[in-house]
């Protein structure tokens, strides 16, 4: 039974790329092709999730031996990866999950997205997703799972930009890849670390290696940050709210049913390189913790129904990570599977959110609470997290761009490449008519004009000393020299300025980090 | 060494050249067009065909080479030759060639023979210098690169100083080559000093011999520094990098992809610099690395900042190098891997990437984000490539970038990991500068009408662009097919400035004060 399960990613991938290709040559477009798209796309996920449910059932009944190797994917020198599959246990149980919710999120968008303009690049997208989802979860090493986290994300961020036109779409859609790609950021160096200290990428390994408390906590604190960027934990969680730019059926799939639980299952599936490590696991409870308490308060002052959702969403995973951080390993998969089910139900079902709670209306909250002003105040910019981001991260980051980018242009470039004799021929034809009759009335100091570098080393000495004479021997020590000095002062103080700015000192400090390092 | 019997690289080096020439000498435009490409089809073909002769098992010994005496008072050589280091290289420049030849089908205007003889004699210095083994050839073809590419830029440029563009270009590669030739001739004249010869009939200019010459170690750091000097000029790393820049504003497009898809530069780092001078290299590994963490930062912030897809492009491939040298100074089998692989990737990614902004350019006469807006609506197409490529400039999975990356940053993480982990902010600064741009230009309402009337890829354009898209998928698929070709000749990179095969230091010194 353990072969099946190398086709259950692969047939919604195959589907997305079959849509994909004949979109691109422009095979499937409008209306008329939409019923094509649909079965397709429908037809390869049912198989995905009948296949899933089978391999779910051998291995209940102990039919699956643990783990499917097809080969090696990459190979060099001790650092070598293969393409395997994990076929027993939770994997194969939330796959089996994720890809019924699956099945049901895209039948139901067959619908709502019909006469969308962009009906096939949805189905494209959600077919990859899939692939990548399952891929996921079902990888027996930690560069598979890679492979389907990076998938999902990107298909997170082509159905957060679904509405492209819309420039607040696009830099939502901008914002939330990049905010996850710090976490992918975390991780690739888990992979490595786990590399460097497990000797080996599958998850078997890795939880069977034997590692010092040290480097159990580096690679589940790598780890942990790629699994808080997912899953929406502090101070990543912003990007959620974000997220719902998205069409309804994307938003229940990825950020209610399916992608945002990854996080929870990647914590799940290094349970025991967590175990290993209490600071780790430190980490986990505080930042369930916060993340739990601070959508909750969040969530009271939200007004649409999608907000309210996603921050109902997060605090849910914080609770699912609080449970992982205190050893509850079981507890934390099951509250997966069952907030994966009703999230799912509670997103699609939120459009016609309105109809429903007509005649029962939003219980109030404890007026003990709601006379707190200043909570409300803070509940309401979401505790400033997104202007606190700006302000310590992306605006410096800017600014220094900025002042290398006006390095780059007004200091290294004319000291390294100035082509000089060919930049001062004569570029006009009124500077040729001067030249003609001899006025010449640009060139300063035409008297000692060098060429080459020995030349010019000479032009440029002969013009200081003569400055010097000129300025300071024969006029003696005046008014311009104060200037001058003065401008000097100026400058310098303007240099040391720059210099104290927090961000070049936050950089100072980094640079010396890594150089101790 | 494993000599051919039949000069199968001689004819990769002279076909191109004789193509060139017949090119020129066409009686039409559209004659010369075509002896061009199937010109630099015949050439993809002969070089796929050296690759299929490689035998990657033997990849650390040089293989198809051909041994003719150029000039024998000097003992300069005619020794070409590949290894498991340069064989990749030949496909990729002739698959650069020919794509750059499609894509100027059309957009040259003016003097088509010369622009395509040019483009071909260009291609056969290159591979001229991926196969030259004697240090004097290496110099040659490497100084021969710059006349075609200084008229190639100064007569087709799309920018108004595109003249200027072309001096700055061949004055800072002129700069660039003066401490190469120094250091070759003090390698020459070390070789003549260890043997006991005279000069000038001991001087050697051979790879595989000066390999095998032990160097002593002050020699070795004078060495190492000139070599640097002079191929961070053609990487191009901080400072030597402002050229590029204007290259990539003014320079035709196709140009300016061969110029930041091929990595000349690099290429002889790992060629000539780290091997002639092993132990200075691994004693000047970490200034080496330090050099790749400041231009892979440097570039990417500055990057940041650009609004113009062409400049954007050449700061991201500059960025891209400080990476890959990264890789290199890690001194790890998985970092010199994956700088060979990164530096294939970026052939085919950053050249695409440029193809592309070269296609936008001849629509809207602009790469400028303010003059695009929403393009991904009305070039559908275009924008489908664009994504590939850019996602695999950030080194997303399922891409090239990605198996590349993972290797550099694994090597760097297990040798420096301060370097490591500036490598990983790499990763981070790629994703912003490539994404804010694309949703400046392809994203938000279109506010230009130039724009909501320009057309899709014509059949021609996509037809070019699908090749590198599927190369790009196939070796982010299966990065092993790309990695085998080199995984023996990287291992034996490695152990070479490891154990490096030297005579006691002491014997070395006594030979000098001998002398």
């Amino acid at each position: 039974m353990d072969a099946l399960v190398v086709l259950i990613p692969l047939l919604p991938f195959t589907a997305a790329v079959v849509l994909g290709v004949s979109q691109l040559f422009g095979i499937l477009k409008g209306e008329a092709s939409e019923n094509t798209t649909a079965l397709l796309a429908m037809w390869a996920l049912c198989m995905a999730s009948l296949l899933a449910l089978v391999l779910a059932g051998a291995d209940a009944l102990g039919y699956n031996h643990g783990v499917l190797t097809l080969g090696s994917w990459l190979d060099s020198e001790g650092f070598a990866i293969s393409a395997n599959f994990t076929t027993t246990g939770l994997p194969v149980r939330l796959a089996a999950l994720f890809a019924l919710l699956l099945v049901i999120v895209m039948r139901f968008a067959i619908n709502y997205l019909h006469r969308e303009a962009g009906f096939h690049r949805f189905f494209f997208l959600l077919s990859l997703f899939a692939a990548g989802m399952l891929l996921l979860v079902l990888s027996g090493n930690a560069v598979g799972s890679f492979f389907g986290w990076e998938i999902a994300g990107l298909c997170s961020y082509g159905l957060i930009a679904y509405a492209y036109n819309r420039p607040v779409a696009a830099s939502n859609a901008t914002r939330v890849f990049i905010t996850n790609r710090i976490g992918d950021t975390g991780f690739i160096l888990g992979i490595a670390l786990s590399a460097i200290f497990a000797d080996s990428l599958n998850w078997q390994q890795i939880n069977t290696a034997d590692l010092t408390t040290g480097q159990a906590t580096g690679i589940a604190l790598s780890f942990s940050v790629a699994a808080f960027a997912k899953s929406a934990q502090l101070p990543f969680t912003p990007w959620l709210a974000r997220a719902m730019e998205g069409p309804t059926p994307s938003s229940a799939v990825f950020y209610g049913a399916v992608m945002v639980h990854a996080g929870v299952f990647l914590v799940c599936v290094l349970a025991p390189v967590f175990e290993q490590a209490p600071l780790a696991m430190a980490v986990l409870v505080i930042v369930g913790g916060l993340t739990a308490l601070y959508s909750f308060i969040v969530g009271l002052t939200q007004t649409d129904v999608k907000s309210a959702l996603s921050f109902a969403t997060t605090g849910q995973l914080g609770l699912m990570f609080l449970a992982c951080g205190l050893g509850f390993w079981q507890w934390a998969s099951w509250h997966v599977c069952a907030h994966a089910v009703v999230r799912g139900y509670l997103m699609l079902t939120a459009p016609s959110l309105m109809h429903n709670v007509l005649d029962n209306p939003i219980k109030p909250i404890h007026p003990k609470i709601a006379s707190l002003r200043w909570a409300y105040i803070a509940s309401l910019q979401r505790f400033w997290l997104d202007p606190f981001t700006d302000w310590t991260l992306i605006r410096p980051i800017r600014r220094l761009a900025h002042d290398l980018s006006y390095f780059d242009d007004h200091v290294i470039d004319p000291f390294m490449g100035a082509t000089a004799p060919m930049l001062s021929r004569l570029s006009s034809y009124a500077q040729l008519e001067e030249h003609l009759v001899g006025a010449q009335l640009n060139d300063e100091n035409l008297f000692a004009k060098g060429t080459g570098l020995a030349g010019k080393l000479t032009e440029w000495t002969a013009a200081l000393m003569h400055w010097f004479e000129d300025r300071f021997v024969l006029r003696g020590i005046g008014k311009d020299a104060l200037h001058f000095g003065r401008k000097l002062g100026h400058v310098a103080n303007q240099f040391e300025q720059l210099i104290l700015r927090p961000r070049y000192l936050v950089l100072f400090v980094f640079i010396t980090l890594l150089v101790a390092f | 060494m494993i000599e051919s019997t039949f000069p199968l690289l001689s004819l990769t080096i002279v076909l191109p050249l004789l193509g060139a020439l017949a090119t020129g000498l066409a009686t039409n435009n559209r004659l010369a067009k075509y002896i061009a490409l199937w010109v630099a089809v015949a050439e993809l073909l002969l070089t796929l065909s050296a690759w299929w002769l490689f035998k990657p098992e033997d990849g650390n010994r040089f293989q198809l080479v051909e041994q003719r005496a150029w000039i024998p008072s000097l003992n300069m050589e005619y020794l070409v030759g590949i290894d498991g280091i340069s064989v990749l290289f030949l496909p990729m420049t002739a698959l650069l060639t020919v794509l750059a030849i499609a894509a100027s089908w059309t957009s040259v205007q003016h003097l088509h023979r010369l622009h395509f003889a040019l483009l071909l004699a260009l291609e056969g210095i290159t591979i001229g210098v991926f196969c030259a083994l004697d240090t004097m050839l290496f110099f040659l073809f490497w100084e021969l690169t710059l006349p075609p590419i200084f008229f190639l830029i100064g007569l087709w440029g799309i920018g108004t100083l595109r003249r200027t563009a072309a001096m700055k270009y061949t004055l800072f590669m002129l700069f660039g080559g003066v401490p190469l030739l120094f250091a070759f001739v003090l390698l020459a004249i070390n070789h003549a000093t260890e043997v006991n010869g005279a000069l000038p009939q001991n001087l050697s200019f051979s790879l595989p011999v000066l390999l095998a010459t032990p160097v002593s170690e002050h020699l070795q750091t004078v060495v190492f520094v000139l070599l640097l000097l002079g191929f961070a000029v053609k990487a191009p790393l901080i400072p030597f990098h402002t050229w590029l820049p204007t290259a990539t504003m003014e320079g035709p497009t196709q140009i300016t992809a061969l110029l930041i898809g091929l990595k000349l530069g690099i290429y002889g780092i790992v060629r000539f610099t780290l091997p002639l001078a092993p132990s200075a290299a691994v004693g000047f590994s970490w200034i080496l690395g330090i050099l790749g963490a400041v231009t892979l930062v440097y570039g990417g912030l500055i990057a940041l900042q650009q609004s113009n897809l062409r400049r954007l492009l050449a700061y991201a491939s500059i960025s891209h190098v400080g990476l890959v040298i990264i890789g290199i100074a890690s001194l790890t089998v998985q970092g010199i891997q994956g700088a060979i692989f990164q530096l294939f990737n970026f052939s085919v990614i950053a050249s695409s990437l440029m193809l592309i902004a070269g296609f936008i350019h001849q629509r809207l006469a602009s790469t400028e984000a303010v003059h695009l807006g929403g393009l991904a609506k009305v070039m559908p197409r275009l924008s489908t490539f664009y994504f590939l490529f850019m996602l695999a400039s950030i080194g997303v999975p399922g891409t090239n970038g990605f198996p590349a990356e993972l290797l550099l940053i694994f090597g760097a993480l297990s040798a420096h990991p301060g370097l490591g982990l500036t490598a990983l902010a790499g990763a981070v600064l790629s994703a912003a500068y490539m994404l804010s741009y694309t949703r400046r230009a392809f994203w938000g309402p279109i506010t230009q009408t130039a724009v909501s009337q320009s057309q899709d890829l014509r059949p021609r354009e996509l037809a070019l662009l699908c090749i590198p898209a599927l190369l790009v998928l196939w070796f982010g698929f299966f990065p092993n097919t790309a990695l085998s070709v080199n995984q023996v000749a990287a291992e034996a990179w490695l152990s070479r400035l490891l154990e490096p095969p030297q005579m006691p230091n002491n014997d070395v010194v006594g030979l000098w004060q001998g002398h």
